[in-house]
């Protein structure tokens, strides 16, 4: 792939401090990212998935800077952003954009969908007060909105319609990079097409690069160029979207591919999941060496005590195991 | 570039844009009884502003031929046992009652606006302070706390008044029935305004953890416009019910002191002391009781029916 | 033991018969359909999957049978026979026993569902108690094995815990133990695994295919996730704004979507052998809301095959297969299909 890294994410921590009991009297600290390293590529759309509590929504969280990182550097244009306050990250921002999952609590209910998206064009600058109409009836149009949606307030719109305009508003600043946070997923399946669609078409015509954080693997199997599986906090695996899909390597990202449902009802009832016991452990104490090791269907006695090695097992094709790494010749 | 076709949603609906709060005017018009009270305030505050220019006697004058009339045509509510005309003295008292009921809640709106908003959106060691400040005042006694003030100020600020008034003749310090109005204002909004703290407080904190902040976070949007043009706004609505509910309040308590004699002292009409008057004759004289407590009550009423009516307006989702 | 009672010919007896069914919600702007004359029914040991869209009233035609249904929203019209009685006229107290009796619920959000301050042994043994007259112990026995069967490592212990101390996934197998403590002859699944993640989600499935395997019951699984139902149910209902669109047996449905809403979500599900630049086909527009619905079909503001009679006529769903198990309400689907 000859595409130039839009950002490298190195060796991220992000953990959060709760105090627990009736009382607030013990200190506990949620393991929410640990040891995270990916690069981004201009132009790509990687995608993370995992189930809740992995990790995949504190990645884009703190890339962005939203969350500060307890660890680790996000070098985007040269400057490891994660130490910037909020001042000096001010013209990253505009360049690095997120759209939420709930398009019903990301706009604010008492501004006009104008007010939404023209606030971002005057506060960056990037139009004069004369030319606002003209720009904010472009970017409805964009995302496929008629420019007379502009007088309309948030809770007039149906759940799709607010999630075109969560993204015209993250266009309106004209970025690089937009996060997708589960962006798609509160929405509707004919709804979610059509979203989907639009993601792909602004791709296109603006070059964006996305990160899309999503636990349906279907959809991310359909956007994806490369996708990265997380498990309590960690990467498990990482790898173009066909070698992902078609060759998976890590235990856990098997479990995960068999249990997505096919729409093929003759196939469903025939077939055997791989079912994984129990449930994900708390990220309060996760486990040691291997996180997954505690379900692991081949678990060996190595996973419990070493962390396993984020390393390429094949080209571009990246995996944390024990076991794949030892059946790796070299 | 090329164009890139785009899905259009439907197009169904042709409606002109309402407005959250055009939406909420069109709920408390439904409701008859946020109607009534609606009505009755907007009435109550022409008279406070205008109505002292419009009645037919003035306040003060006393006519000791006309003592304790029963209401008839020229005197509609009657008159005291100095010959002052009820009805003129109750709509002065509305004066009143407005006045303090407005300067009071906006003092403590202010107060517990600034101190509540603050505590919500920095939080930490400031919102301990803030918080304990709250819990304090609200746990001294109301009653106990207006009167010690008005018992420990009134009398050396008075008498200072008159030793200056002695020495510089300065007009300004002959008059003292501001000093009245400033205590009554002063420690009324002293303790009204921790409500209004707490829930400005529990709004902001609530707001703050909207994803429409953090959206607007990832905008790049400074703290200064975050607080003005979206935790504010969206504060608001519970802070209007609040206000209507305490305009209401505010008018109840001014009257009580002033009942007991700790608020604007005669001649000053009052409701609350003329009710104070009015219960030493009411088996002879039951006008000079009724007219003033009823004003007062259908007040109370009014403004408690329009806070309940723009609470379910303001809130669709909370009403039934 | 129930299992036994169903031979072949018993199995096309009808347990849940509704008929005309219809639900308003009161607006500001009048009374606005939500449910639309509805009709369906659940044989004997069937599964029934109903599969719609947020708003399509899939869950309100579930509630509104057990008398569940949220304020400002009512029944107008409409019969429903369960077990040969009619629910919409039985008493308030006969109704009761139904409810969790013969009739169990799985609700969507296991946290919201259950009661955070009882232990879930309580939860669990309170219908064995009102609908069985079991006593304290026994209920507290049945309650152990109820949470044995539905897989829950140590069950006797977790009788004691909170709903709070359980996984979101564990509280969806005690929500199933609940849903089962009286052995229902119709176990009604709203969106159980819609707040869960995927891996749970399949364990959830497996579950409850094997639970109506082993105790013979009838199921219907209300969702939005075609997919998700299809190695699961027999039949499938689609609910368009309040109106069932297509009936068809799964295989068929999957094979041969002839309502073309059904053949839009079909076609919206993402597929492995896509190409990434591949446009997904989508539906364009959104339901209409209840009080805006159009005078003809429903789905005709939308439909890619919409003609002039569309806009004028409701469909009605008409049997097409060869026994007819086939149904369709589209006049377009009818007419290409009587052509054939």
């Amino acid at each position: 792939m000859g595409a130039q890294p839009l950002m490298r994410i190195e060796n991220l921590v992000k953990h959060f401090h709760v105090r627990l009991g009736a009382f607030g009297e013990r200190a506990a600290t949620v393991h929410a990212l640990d040891d995270v390293n990916f690069e981004i590529l201009e132009g790509e759309t990687l995608s993370l998935v995992g189930e809740s509590g992995c990790g995949k929504s504190t990645t884009g969280f703190t890339l962005l800077n939203l969350h500060k990182a307890t660890g680790g550097k996000v070098i985007y244009q040269g400057r490891n952003i994660v130490e910037l306050d909020e001042k000096a990250m001010r013209p990253y921002r505009r360049q690095l954009q997120i759209v939420f999952q709930d398009p019903y609590s990301t706009l604010n209910p008492r501004m006009t969908i104008g007010e939404a998206v023209g606030e971002p064009i005057l506060f960056h600058k990037l139009a004069t007060k004369a030319e606002l109409p003209q720009k904010i009836s472009e970017l409805l149009a964009d995302v496929g909105l008629p420019p007379r949606f502009a007088s309309r307030y948030p809770h007039e719109l149906s759940g799709g319609q607010r999630q075109r305009v969560a993204i015209a508003r993250a266009l309106a600043c004209q970025p690089k990079f937009i996060v997708c946070d589960e962006a798609i997923s509160a929405l509707d399946v004919s709804v979610q097409a059509q979203i989907i669609n639009l993601l792909l078409d602004l791709q296109q015509k603006y070059g964006l690069t996305y990160l899309f954080i999503a636990h349906d693997l279907a959809v991310v199997r359909h956007i994806s160029d490369r996708v990265g599986v997380m498990y309590l906090g960690r990467l498990a695996e990482l790898a173009t979207r066909e070698e992902l899909f078609e060759h998976p390597l890590h235990p856990y990202t098997k479990a995960l591919l068999s249990a997505v449902p096919e729409a093929d009802p003759a196939h469903e009832r025939s077939r055997k999941r791989q079912i994984l016991q129990g449930d994900v452990p708390s990220p309060l104490s996760p486990p040691s060496g291997c996180r997954f090791h505690t379900r692991c269907p081949i678990a060996m006695e190595v996973c419990g005590k070493v962390v396993p090695e984020w390393r390429e097992a094949r080209p571009g094709h990246m995996v944390a195991c024990h076991a794949v790494t030892e059946g790796l010749p070299g | 570039m090329s164009v890139v076709p785009v899905t259009t949603p439907a197009e169904t609906d042709v409606e002109p844009p309402v407005s959250l709060w055009r939406d909420a005017w069109h709920r408390l018009r439904r409701n008859r009884l946020a109607v009534f009270g609606l009505m009755v305030v907007v009435i109550l505050a022409f008279t406070a502003a205008f109505g002292p220019y419009l009645t037919p006697y003035d306040f003060l004058s006393q006519d000791l031929s006309a003592r304790n009339l029963a209401p008839s045509m020229s005197h509609l509510f009657g008159t005291d046992d100095l010959g002052r005309d009820v009805f003129s003295r109750v709509v002065y008292g509305t004066r009143t009652a407005f006045l303090v009921a407005v300067v009071v809640t906006f003092i403590a709106v202010l107060i517990g606006v600034s101190l509540g908003a603050m505590a919500g959106f920095f939080g930490g060691l400031l919102d301990k302070i803030v918080m304990w400040l709250t819990d304090m005042t609200m746990s001294i006694p109301n009653l106990l706390l207006v009167v010690v003030i008005n018992a420990s100020l009134k009398s050396p600020i008075s008498s200072w008044m008159e030793g200056r008034y002695l020495v510089t003749l300065n007009p300004i310090y002959r008059e003292t029935v501001w000093v009245d109005f400033l205590l009554v204002f002063g420690s009324m909004a002293l303790i009204s305004w921790p409500p209004y703290a707490r829930l400005v407080r529990a709004q902001v904190l609530s707001i703050r953890s909207r994803p429409y902040i953090t959206a607007a976070q990832a905008l790049g949007l400074t703290n200064r416009i975050i607080l003005m043009r979206y935790v504010v706004p969206n504060a608001l609505g519970p802070l209007i019910v609040a206000v209507s509910a305490g305009l209401g309040t505010a008018m109840v308590l001014e009257s009580a002191f002033s009942f007991l004699g700790v608020g604007v002292n005669p001649p000053t009409p009052s409701w609350g002391n003329m009710i104070s008057d009015g219960l030493r004759v009411w088996q002879h004289y039951p006008h000079l009781l009724a007219a003033p407590a009823a004003v007062l009550g259908l007040a109370s009423v009014a403004f408690s029916f329009l806070g309940d009516g723009l609470n379910d307006a303001l809130n669709p989702r909370g009403a039934k | 033991m129930m299992a036994n009672d169903i031979r072949p010919e018993a199995s096309r007896e009808r347990l849940l018969d509704v008929k005309g069914l219809t639900i308003e919600i009161e607006t500001r702007r009048g009374p606005a359909t939500i449910v639309d004359g509805i009709d369906l029914h659940v044989d004997k040991g069937e599964t029934l999957g109903i599969v719609g869209e947020s708003g399509c009233g899939k869950s309100l035609t579930m509630l509104s049978l057990m008398r569940l249904l949220p304020n400002k929203i009512r029944v107008t019209q409409g019969e429903a026979n369960f077990a040969g009685r009619d629910l919409q006229k039985m008493s308030n107290s006969d109704l009761r026993k139904v409810r969790g009796g013969e009739v169990g619920f799985i609700f969507q959000d296991p946290m919201t569902s259950l009661n955070p301050v009882m232990r879930i042994g309580q939860q669990l043994a309170e219908p064995l108690i009102y609908h069985r007259g079991m006593s304290k112990a026994e209920a507290r026995n049945r309650a152990g094995e109820l949470l044995k069967l539905v897989g829950i490592p140590g069950a006797v212990e977790r009788l004691d815990a909170y709903p709070h101390e359980l996984s979101g996934g564990m509280r969806q197998r005690v929500m199933i133990a609940i849903g089962l403590a009286c052995n229902p002859q119709l176990l009604i699944a709203d969106e159980p695994t819609t707040a869960l993640d995927v891996t749970i989600q399949a364990q959830i499935v497996d579950l409850v295919k094997e639970l109506r395997d082993k105790l013979g019951m009838s199921v219907v699984w209300i969702t939005h996730d075609l997919a998700l139902i299809a190695g699961l149910v027999d039949r499938i209902n689609v609910l368009y704004a309040g109106t069932v669109v297509e009936d068809a047996p799964v295989d068929a449905l999957f094979a041969n979507p002839r309502h073309p809403y059904t053949q839009g979500l079909l076609a919206s599900i993402p597929k492995l052998s896509d190409q990434r630049t591949t446009r997904l086909s989508s539906i364009g527009g959104t339901p209409p809301e209840p009080g805006r619905r159009p005078k003809g079909c429903p789905f005709a503001p939308r439909c890619p095959l919409v003609e002039q009679i569309c806009h004028e006529r409701v469909p009605s769903l008409e049997g097409t297969g060869k026994a007819g198990a086939h149904r369709v309400a589209c006049f377009v689907a009818q007419r290409k299909l009587e052509a054939a």
